[in-house]
């Protein structure tokens, strides 16, 4: 599976939860993302806890701050709470009467953020970002380096911040507290540094960064020039001023494309399992920008939300299938 | 048990430690740099200044439309810092350090409002210089989010003002020695992890809490009632964290300033960055 | 293939250099051992053979080290990755993925190689070093054997002729290391690989060299047979010692070739009376009962029981993974036990035995003191000085106490020198005298000798046998046969958790095949384990 298909997909699923208003599109959506996300789960992705408890979060606090500082919405009143001026805060009112219209709204808008971030932990959790990094440009080679090594590293840090409190008991000195942590972070700390020379030599002896191309002199003009049009889009956004928002951002991610490239020209490193689009990721890829266009054009939101579950089947589906493919290969 | 000494640097050595740039900045990176720090500005302060007949204004979409011009803003920022070239072993260093700050963010996410991460950033700057700090908040906060599963349009804010955070580190003065430094730098880590919840609460806030209460975000209203609904909103949820937070920071910091500040500096001189190797005799050149 | 002409090496910030007037080659295909004492500058003439010596370290370099034709002047070590391949000591340190694989092909995919040479050179060294099993595994659950030949083998797929080694088995089990070991003179014989390896364990290694780089105090590098160096070097391996008491010459590298030439020993000693072994009948200072240690998804020791008398050396001995450091931890009471007692006698001051796992860790630590495995897992400080001053004070010791227990066993070190730059024999010093100042009369040592010098280990067996003499009691494991051999009065060998043998270590050693010394498999069958037993022997008969 090419690691940006389910991530294509999930992006296309935001912008959908953005735009539509209909609180069945906004389920099924949820209901699809948290299947991809349990599936891939079960088949050995990362724990996706952290994304199922955001997604309810976020729909609590709405939910809490709608009873607590009050909607204004139409409808049948549900329950009649007083109203309670705040001295301290002039035009600010705690609780008073809770609405059905506010209560759907409340709910709405807390489901739509829900959907964005369980479609992101499917995403994560199908397609771990981790495998992302290496499409990064070759130019930020060093970053993405830097971030596998320290994905890498984290849990023999975490063993070794283990080894240092159980030492530290040996030596009968206390094991809580906030000067304990510190006298635990500090050797860990001192030995990540040693590691971090030890693992530089064995880099540079290994060709790290032996293929690097040249300097160019074009990257830094184009790079700037990247940088004033993201300027220009971002203000065209925030003003809605549409000469600049999208022009601004197109022109600064096509300047972005060029000075990647030029920085990244020469003789390339090449990658032992390079990520490969096969048929099924380019449809999972194809249906996040149907849902990304459709959504922006105006497309009603059903037809789409089928096509997204339409999708997840698909990437689903394949998954049995392309591993033992793999396994053969 | 033998009495062989191998090589360490005295200690005067390690006291007086030349200022160190990592990852070095050339000038068109600094105006890369002021640029992009004027772009994310506003990304962070949009509700602030967005006009209400922005399309933003309305779309619950925009924190996704932000997070990727963000995402886009770093990934221009980081070009232009590598263009620079980096040593290999600073790459090492950026890994070994990100890992540590993300195991820390791993261990203090448990204990309300006690983040160190801030601290590792902050003196990870200050010894490596500014460029070295913004790509060490860049990448800790990566990784902290590939470890935990924090990957979201979140993400490019906590990662800018994470670097942010270091770059600054990297630009307080550099005569401050002694106490006095670590002094500063608990007062500037507080600060900073004060501000970055602040920062992240307002650009999230809008979406937080929705439109039409008392506390919400209001397009087009004057920058000081926004203001005062955010810090109401503010008050009312992640104030006191913040404010934890922050005097963790800063306690961390005034803790285990120091011996850290010898043992990353002990490194910075061991490593000696960019060496040029020296070749008495060397007349090839 | 490796030719060094009149090099000097000086660091930054020292005064004299650390190589001095190095001229030595390496011809195509030998395997080449560095000897020489800890510090003396056997890293650093690696470090100079692969580049990293000045590219990465900084420096200067007088002279030219020419590799394969480039020379290391104008080519840094990634423009020698495809030439020279570096294995560093603590291979764990180096890797820079997660997987097996990906660290394999790391390499190759910094030079750029095609897919599909990619592939084939996979499948090539995956065979070469029997890594096949393994090649999806995360790299940090491989045991220490394993790590070391992926470490190899991720420098072997660049297509290296020379392959420079830091002690690559100094770390390693005996198992481990013998695998270890075939690997590399499977390249050398049958690839025609150069090999230049540096290491401490001479008696594993010595057998295989075709020559010997000996590197003096003072930097000088002397180059010879292996026959004729290794015994220069102070205190070699108990081969070579055995040799020079019985006159052997040339010297015997292995111990097949010692046993053709044994005979008339063996003879001679035949006559003498087997040293009688010595139990002392004292008081118990430790006893464990049905110690179990359970971790997820393993059970590391089932049902151990252990009486550590006052004035006894135990070694505890076994395979990786048997169980010993849990049972270590278990019977300090430093890590949980899942079931059984431990008791631990008190002292004057509160006499009732009792449990150290649920003593306060200070009034623990005064009755039985552990040393980890990494002896630096104990120091936290910035500077010796530091570090002896804070654990007199931890000890309620009179200050200085920390400081004269180290100055016994590593001499005088700078008092502000970080714990992390002395070497691991002053490392190893400074932890057992921050855990003595307290006076604790049971001493458990984890793995006490990885990485230490001959010398070093000397000074340890010493030290344990006066903290016996004493009246105190220590318990250690290892998997050092020969250090064993030297200090143990006692061995326990455990084998997936439970005691397999527990008796007198002359009783274990002599009769297994696999923790016999060297002495012991030379003069088989009599029941002599080390030189110095030998040296006693010839002296009684004469």
């Amino acid at each position: 599976m090419h690691p940006a298909a389910w991530w294509a997909w999930a992006l296309g699923i935001v912008v959908l939860a953005g735009r539509t208003g209909s609180a069945t599109v906004l389920t099924l959506l949820a209901l699809t993302a948290l299947a991809v996300l349990l599936l891939a789960r079960r088949r050995g992705g990362p724990a996706p806890g952290a994304y199922l408890t955001l997604a309810l979060a976020v729909v609590v606090v709405r939910l809490v701050f709608h009873v607590l500082v009050g909607v204004p919405g139409g409808g049948t009143v549900i329950v009649d709470l007083p109203t309670l001026e705040v001295s301290w805060a002039p035009g600010l009112s705690l609780l008073g009467p809770i609405t059905t219209g506010g209560l759907l709204s409340a709910v709405i808008g807390g489901l739509r953020l829900a959907v964005m971030v369980l479609a992101i932990g499917a995403a994560a959790t199908a397609a771990p970002p981790t495998r992302l990094l290496p499409l990064l440009p070759p130019a930020l080679h060093h970053l993405a380096t830097a971030v596998v090594i320290a994905v890498a590293v984290a849990p023999s840090l975490s063993a070794a911040a283990g080894a240092t409190r159980r030492a530290r008991r040996l030596r009968g000195l206390p094991t809580r507290g906030v000067r304990a942590v510190a006298g635990t972070a500090l050797p860990v700390l001192a030995d990540a540094l040693d590691r971090s020379l030890a693992l530089a030599a064995s880099m540079d002896t290994r060709g790290y960064a032996r293929l690097l191309a040249p300097r160019d002199r074009r990257v830094t003009p184009l790079l700037l020039g990247s940088l004033v049009a993201l300027g220009l889009g971002t203000y065209g956004l925030l003003t809605g001023d549409l000469r600049y928002g999208l022009p601004g951002l197109a022109v600064a991610v096509l300047l972005g494309a060029v000075a990647a490239g030029l920085a990244g020209r020469g003789p390339r490193r090449t990658q032992y399992r390079p990520a490969r689009w096969r048929p099924p990721d380019l449809l999972l890829a194809c249906v996040g920008a149907l849902l990304a266009l459709g959504a922006t054009a105006g497309v009603p939101g059903g037809a789409l939300a089928a096509a997204a579950v339409l999708g997840a089947v698909v990437g689903s589906v394949r998954e049995p299938g392309a591993r033992y493919r793999e396994a053969l290969a | 048990m033998t009495t062989a000494v191998r090589t360490s640097p005295s200690r005067t050595e390690v006291l007086r430690a030349p200022r160190v740039h990592a990852v070095p900045l050339r000038t068109s990176t600094w105006v890369a740099l002021a640029v992009a720090s004027l772009v994310g500005l506003a990304a962070f302060g949009w509700p602030l200044v967005v006009a209400p007949e922005a399309g933003l204004a309305h779309a619950a979409d925009a924190p996704v439309v932000l997070g990727a011009v963000l995402a886009g803003l770093l990934l221009v920022v980081h070009l232009a810092l590598a263009d620079g070239g980096m040593d290999v072993k600073a790459v090492a260093l950026l890994g070994l350090l990100s890992a540590v700050g993300a195991v820390l963010r791993q261990l203090s996410a448990g204990a309300a409002g006690i983040e160190l991460v801030f601290a590792a950033l902050v003196l990870g700057g200050r010894v490596l210089g500014p460029g070295f700090g913004f790509a060490l908040g860049t990448t800790t906060l990566a990784t902290s989010a590939l470890l935990t599963g924090g990957v979201g349009p979140w993400l490019p804010f906590q990662m800018l003002a994470a670097s942010w955070v270091g770059l600054g580190a990297g630009l307080l003065p550099s005569r401050v020695g002694g106490r006095r430094e670590v002094t500063m730098l608990a007062a500037y880590g507080a600060v900073a992890s004060l501000a970055f919840g602040v920062a992240m609460n307002l650009s999230f806030w809008p979406y937080t809490l929705g439109a039409g209460t008392d506390l919400s975000f209001v397009a087009g209203a004057p920058v000081l009632e926004n203001l005062r609904r955010l810090l109401l909103f503010s008050a009312a949820t992640s104030l006191g964290w913040d404010l934890g937070r922050a005097v963790t920071t800063a306690v961390g910091l005034a803790l285990v300033g120091a011996p850290v500040l010898a043992v990353l500096r002990r490194t910075a001189t061991r490593a000696a960055f960019l060496p040029a190797p020296e070749r008495a005799g060397d007349t090839s050149r | 293939m490796i030719r060094l002409e009149a090099v000097s090496v000086t660091y930054p910030g020292q005064a004299s250099p650390t190589l001095r007037d190095v001229d030595v080659s390496v011809a195509e295909g030998e395997l080449c051992l560095v000897v020489g004492p800890t510090g003396a500058g056997k890293s650093t003439l690696l470090r100079a053979v692969s580049g990293l010596v000045p590219h990465f370290t900084g420096g200067t370099v007088h002279g030219r080290v020419v590799v394969d034709g480039r020379d290391t002047r104008d080519h840094r070590p990634r423009d020698l990755a495809d030439v020279v391949g570096v294995v560093q000591q603590d291979p764990a340190r180096g890797f820079v993925t997660e997987t097996v694989e990906e660290e394999l092909a790391y390499a190759m995919e910094q030079l750029g190689l095609p897919s599909d040479a990619m592939r084939a050179r996979m499948e090539e060294v995956l065979d070469l070093l029997g890594l096949v099993t393994l090649r999806h595994r995360a790299l940090r659950d491989l045991s220490g054997g394993e790590q070391q030949r992926v470490a190899i083998g991720a420098v072997l797929t660049a297509h290296p002729r020379v392959l420079v080694l830091d002690e690559p088995t100094s770390a390693l089990d005996p198992a481990a290391a013998d695998d270890v070991l075939a690997a590399l003179t499977r390249l050398v014989h049958d690839h025609g690989m150069t090999v230049l390896l540096a290491e401490h364990r001479l008696e594993r290694v010595v057998q295989y060299a075709d020559r010997v780089l000996a590197v003096g105090p003072d930097g000088s590098v002397a180059e010879g047979a292996a026959g004729e160096l290794v015994v220069r070097v102070a205190g070699g391996p108990p081969l070579v010692e055995l040799a020079a008491l019985a006159g052997w010459d040339p010297v015997p590298l292995s111990v097949r070739d010692a046993r053709r030439r044994v005979a008339p020993l063996r003879a001679r000693l035949a006559a003498s009376e087997p040293p009688l072994p010595h139990v002392p009948r004292a008081a118990t200072l430790l006893s464990a009962h049905d110690v179990h240690v359970r971790y997820p998804g393993t059970h590391a020791v089932r049902g151990v029981g252990l009486e550590l008398a006052a004035g006894q050396v135990t070694a505890v001995m076994g395979r990786n993974g048997a169980g010993k450091s849990s049972l270590l931890w278990a019977v300090a009471g430093a890590a949980p036990r899942a079931a059984g007692t431990v008791l631990v006698a008190g002292r004057r001051e509160a006499p009732a035995p009792a449990d150290p796992a649920v003593l306060d860790p200070r009034e623990a630590r005064r009755r039985v003191a552990l040393v980890p495995q990494d002896p630096g897992d104990l120091l936290y400080l910035g500077s010796v000085a530091a570090e002896l001053a804070a654990s007199d004070a931890q000890a309620d010791a009179a200050p200085g106490t920390t400081a004269a227990l180290f100055a016994g066993f590593a001499g005088a070190v700078p008092a502000a020198a970080h714990p992390r730059d002395l070497s691991e024999g002053q490392r190893l010093g400074l932890a057992l005298a921050v855990q003595l100042a307290a006076g604790p009369p049971v001493l458990v040592l984890d793995e006490p000798t990885r990485g230490l010098d001959y010398a070093a280990k000397r000074v340890l067996a010493r030290l344990l046998a006066e903290h016996a003499r004493a009246g105190g009691s220590v318990l250690l494991s290892s998997h050092d046969v020969e250090f064993v051999a030297q200090c143990a009065d006692r061995v326990v060998v455990l084998a997936d958790g439970s005691v397999v043998s527990d008796a007198p270590a002359r009783e274990v050693l002599v009769a297994s095949p696999t923790f016999a010394p060297q002495v012991a498999k030379v003069l088989h069958p009599l029941p002599l384990l080390t030189v110095d037993e030998v040296r006693d022997a010839l002296a009684v008969t004469g």
